[in-house]
């Protein structure tokens, strides 16, 4: 399976009366865009908003982000990416806007300044502290703003929200596709059945792969594996090149997840770059963390199977989505391979861990002696100072009490979003002094 | 040049084994038994000018008089650096090393730092104000000990940056730090597994936590006569919350009476707890705490009688301490109303 990447780099954003790229500034026919949007039914108005990288301004009530992207020489068949057909996912050509994002902004609740005693990484700086954490700070960012429309539930709007950024992200990236690439990317595996061919010397490594937290209700309809809520699946093997190229959309609260990660998926392309050489990469196993000890079982051992019996993998590197509970669908998936001998690293943030817990020293919730190789990504309660800033996106109803959303704001990493991240692009490791 | 006061029992002292455990606290000049060879670990950049000793029993019996008695005799000795020990596996002598050092840097302001055997029950005590440097369980162990000991003392003396536990050899005092990588996550997991794959050594990021074994109580021979209560950490509680259980790291717990009634009404409870989707709670809160069920398994005679209070608190992102800490109160409780076995529902 091989997939080009035209990457058209993007070095300005503005809005203009066509949409399009000259001179790698991205012009953007705002109305053009809104009347897109609009013309789902769950949105009343929807407000879009740019940012640029250096700004001092604040984008609040992050629910995704995303990387503009469009299929392309598919003869118009599907108008997005994240087509609802998918018969192109991972092969052929797809223009990526790099250095542009999107993000979700979601209207329904309003303030938030002090954040709920839970922090969710919606705030997004385009300068200062948290802007040098995360790497969304540093791109040319469109906010879609959609207003629910009255009577329209909190799921609904949300499934609706996600599919405005599929949208968006194809109607932009599109224009990219008559600009000539600043480079291609091609990523080219053959199938698991011809994929030792040549590589017999080096270690299968799979990717077992959590998509969805079931912590958290999913919410129906909304796009999550190949334009579907991917709740009810078993454990499914995927080419990584599907991965990268919109199979999966990160499921709201993706909690230090956001779509982007997923389309740029740190694992899968570092995997990809040491594939013949260090290792030989035998394909995405992805799965769902459930909710209870049963099916943490069914799970584990079926993702498990796979990897030893239909992949073949000598090796498997495991994350987790969402907070703490997934932590032992992973913990349990690994044992269950190692068990079978296939060799496991994990890599994950410490959402469970505090910092106060000295006796125990615990950064993990599991303790199993056949886990024991593991890759710490940080912890989300260091604090961080944001610095004032001139303007803000996304903000809305102003609660009396609550410091001014401008002002400086003292934050921890886990509010920030992109600071963390649960795919492997951070540098951070948390240690146990 | 540092001076430095150095703490040791009668038996490391020379005064004695046990018969002179009842000894008060006195300060001798100079290098005492292990101090001698602290001092030479120290070579030109302190100086032992003082060994205090004192008898283990006088120390345990007395702890805050024997700490108070001590922190005055360090007091008149102006010392820059205070070492204690090492008590390697000695349970009161590890106490004392571990009081005495959170006496001196609280009262005196100096460093101070100890070492003792892993299973010291002087190290859970101390750890978070102590830097406790890890030793054998015995006195074989003396040369690594002092050896490390005087090493950390004097970094810390010097205000410079302590390293890791692992680097440095102590036990971790519960802090936790993001520090920045040459690496990303993705490349270390990669590089980790390979380094895995190959069979040759390697190190986890994530150390395996020691989470104690709890054994099973017995179980309950005649549950016909039993009392059984309901126990969430679902955060089931009242409306307004009347005991303000925190929803994310609960320190606290609460008893709710249902006294009189079949099942839990939604419209009288509310859910304080943010790592699930509660909605299905608070639609029916016997669907975490399940009333409804157990009164008819009451009148059906499976149990003999149903607790007519739950015990809520919250568990997302709590720590060990705490839950064991609630546990044993919940536990005591339960026990002195007379119950003789309880369902635990989670989330």
């Amino acid at each position: 399976m091989r997939l080009e990447l035209h990457n058209v780099q993007i070095r300005d954003i503005r809005f203009g009366n066509t949409t399009r790229i000259q001179d790698g500034a991205l012009s953007i026919n705002r109305n053009e865009l809104r009347t897109l949007l609009e013309k789902d039914r769950r949105f009343g108005q929807v407000d879009i908003e740019l940012a640029r990288p250096g700004e001092k301004c604040r984008i609040f009530r992050v629910a995704d982000v995303l990387e503009p992207r469009a299929k392309m020489e598919t003869g118009g068949e599907d108008f997005l990416t994240f087509a609802e057909k998918h018969s192109s996912t991972g092969v052929g050509k797809t223009c990526a806007l790099k250095g542009a994002a999107i993000a979700l902004i979601d209207l329904r609740k309003k303030g938030g300044v002090g954040g709920g005693a839970a922090p969710r990484d919606d705030i997004i700086d385009m300068s200062g502290p948290a802007a040098e954490f995360s790497e969304y700070g540093k791109m040319f960012t469109v906010a879609l703003l959609p207003q629910p429309k009255e009577g329209v539930a909190a799921t609904e709007y949300l499934a609706a929200l996600k599919l405005a950024g599929l949208k968006a992200s194809a109607y932009l990236a599109r224009v990219g596709e008559s600009v000539p690439a600043d480079e291609t990317e091609v990523y080219d595996l053959p199938s698991l059945t011809d994929m030792a061919g040549g590589a017999e010397g080096l270690p299968k490594i799979t990717y077992i792969y959590q998509i969805l937290s079931l912590q958290y209700e999913p919410i129906p309809g909304e796009p999550t594996l190949f334009h579907r809520q991917a709740e009810g699946i078993m454990p499914t093997i995927l080419h990584p090149n599907q991965v990268l190229d919109g199979a999966i959309t990160s499921a709201f609260p993706g909690l230090n997840t956001q779509t982007y990660r997923i389309q740029n998926h740190p694992i899968i392309k570092e995997l990809y770059k040491r594939h013949g050489k260090d290792l030989c990469f035998a394909g995405v196993i992805v799965m769902v963390a459930h909710n209870n000890v049963a099916d943490f079982d069914r799970m584990a051992n079926i993702a498990a199977g796979m990897a030893k019996w239909v992949v073949g993998a000598d090796g498997a590197v495991l994350t987790k989505t969402s907070g703490g509970a997934p932590e032992l669908a992973m913990a349990r998936t690994a044992q269950r391979c190692e068990q079978l001998g296939v060799k496991t690293a994990l890599a994950m943030l410490h959402m469970g861990a505090d910092y106060k817990d000295a006796k125990f020293g615990a950064l993990t919730i599991f303790d199993i002696p056949e886990v024991d190789a593991i890759v710490s990504m940080g912890f989300p309660y260091m604090k961080l100072t944001l610095p004032p800033v001139e303007r803000t996106i996304g903000y809305v109803g102003h609660t009396p009490g609550e410091p001014p959303p401008e002002g400086e704001l003292e934050k921890p990493l886990g509010s920030l979003c992109g600071s963390l991240c649960q795919l492997g692009s951070s540098h951070l490791t948390a240690i146990r002094y | 040049m540092l001076r430095v006061v150095h703490y040791l029992n009668q038996f490391f002292g020379g005064l004695g084994g046990e018969d002179k455990a009842e000894s008060g606290p006195g300060a001798h000049e100079g290098p005492a038994g292990p101090g001698r060879a602290i001092q030479n670990a120290l070579a030109d950049r302190g100086s032992v000018v003082a060994t205090i000793v004192c008898g283990d029993n006088y120390f345990a019996e007395n702890i805050e008089k024997a700490s108070e008695e001590i922190i005055e005799l360090i007091r008149g000795l102006q010392a820059d650096l205070f070492i204690a020990g090492p008590a390697f596996d000695a349970g009161r002598y590890g106490i004392a090393c571990g009081a005495i050092c959170q006496a001196v840097i609280q009262k005196l302001g100096i460093p101070a730092v100890t070492g003792m055997h892993a299973e010291n029950p002087g190290l859970d005590l101390y750890r978070r104000d102590v830097y406790i440097v890890s030793t054998a369980d015995s006195v074989r162990g003396m040369n690594d000990a002092i050896a490390k000991m005087a090493k950390l003392s004097l970094k810390l003396a010097a205000g410079e940056k302590i390293d890791k536990p692992s680097v440095e050899g102590y036990f971790s005092r519960g802090s936790l730090a993001n520090e920045v990588s040459d690496r990303t996550g993705a490349e270390r997991v990669v590089d980790l597994l390979l380094q895995k794959l190959s069979g040759s050594p390697f190190e986890t990021e994530v150390p395996r936590p020691a989470y104690d074994r709890v054994a099973p109580a017995a179980r309950i021979d005649n549950i016909s006569q039993a009392v059984i209560a309901l126990m969430t950490d679902g955060g089931l509680v009242p409306k307004g919350n009347p005991d303000g259980i925190e929803t994310r790291t609960a320190t606290r717990f609460g008893k709710y009476s249902f006294k009189g009634q079949d099942t839990l009404y939604p419209e009288d409870y509310e859910v304080a707890h943010l790592g699930y989707d509660s909605v299905f709670v608070r639609q029916d809160p016997n669907r975490l705490t399940p009333v409804d069920t157990m009164r008819q398994l009451e009148k059906e005679g499976l149990i003999g009688k149903l607790h007519e209070e739950f015990y809520s608190t919250t568990g997302v992102a709590n720590i060990v301490e705490t839950m064991s800490r609630l546990g044993k109160q919940m536990a005591e409780q339960l026990k002195a109303e007379g119950v003789s076995g309880v369902i635990l529902t989670s989330t």
